[in-house]
């Protein structure tokens, strides 16, 4: 119980530090034309991630519950691996519609390596939150 | 698989949450057991039978 407290604490550490990066790269580029859109959306992405997830936790802490039990551990290791799979097929799309998504996100001809990297990235995070959504609400786990 | 501990907790008169406890795992685990939507391991199966004073046999049909 004193670990799963523990944790907790290291989790909201890690996603304030995430947030306050996030903050202040938001605050250096916004307004300059090339934006990498990337590096704020997954920060977002996570920290808001985090935020539901510590939540929940913090809730079962308090209960005298596990943090993690057998259950959740599958949880967590089934989305993994299906959001592992489907970001694969992801990142090829990003790679074969690249001038797809430059005109359409960035409005640019090209896209550069770190807006590539980071619309992968974006994407492989989007697919887990879902993936374990769906995994701990519906999924039939193995 | 189908299970009974909706009716040997309610035998023993414990809430979902008091078995979570006795047990080690979350309430929605609890949840989603008696909802049929998960199958423990042997290990919680053993421990959950042992909580509810019964059997692994007496207490999950495995004919599904």
């Amino acid at each position: 119980m004193k670990n799963d407290k523990f944790r907790l604490i290291i989790m909201a550490i890690l996603t304030v530090m995430v947030l306050a990066v996030a903050a202040l790269y938001a605050f250096e580029v916004i307004g300059e034309k090339e934006t990498n859109l990337g590096a704020i959306i997954i920060p977002v992405i996570v920290v808001l991630f985090m935020v539901f997830f510590i939540r929940k936790r913090y809730k079962d802490v308090k209960e005298g519950m596990p943090m993690e039990d057998e259950r959740s551990k599958k949880v967590l290791m089934q989305a993994s691996a299906a959001s592992f799979q489907f970001s694969l097929y992801w990142l090829l799309a990003v790679s074969l519609f690249e001038p797809f998504f430059a005109r359409v996100l960035f409005d640019v001809q090209k896209l550069d390596a770190s807006q590539t990297v980071g619309g992968g990235i974006a994407g492989m995070a989007i697919f887990f939150f879902i993936f374990w959504l769906y995994y701990d609400k519906k999924g039939k786990l193995i | 698989m189908k299970n009974r501990i909706k009716e040997f907790r309610a035998k023993y008169d414990l809430t979902q949450e008091d078995l979570a406890r006795k047990v080690g795992v979350r309430r929605e685990t609890i949840i989603y057991l008696e909802q049929n939507k998960y199958n423990p391991s042997l290990n919680l199966a053993h421990d959950i039978a042992k909580a509810l004073k019964t059997t692994i046999d007496e207490l999950f049909d495995f004919r599904d």
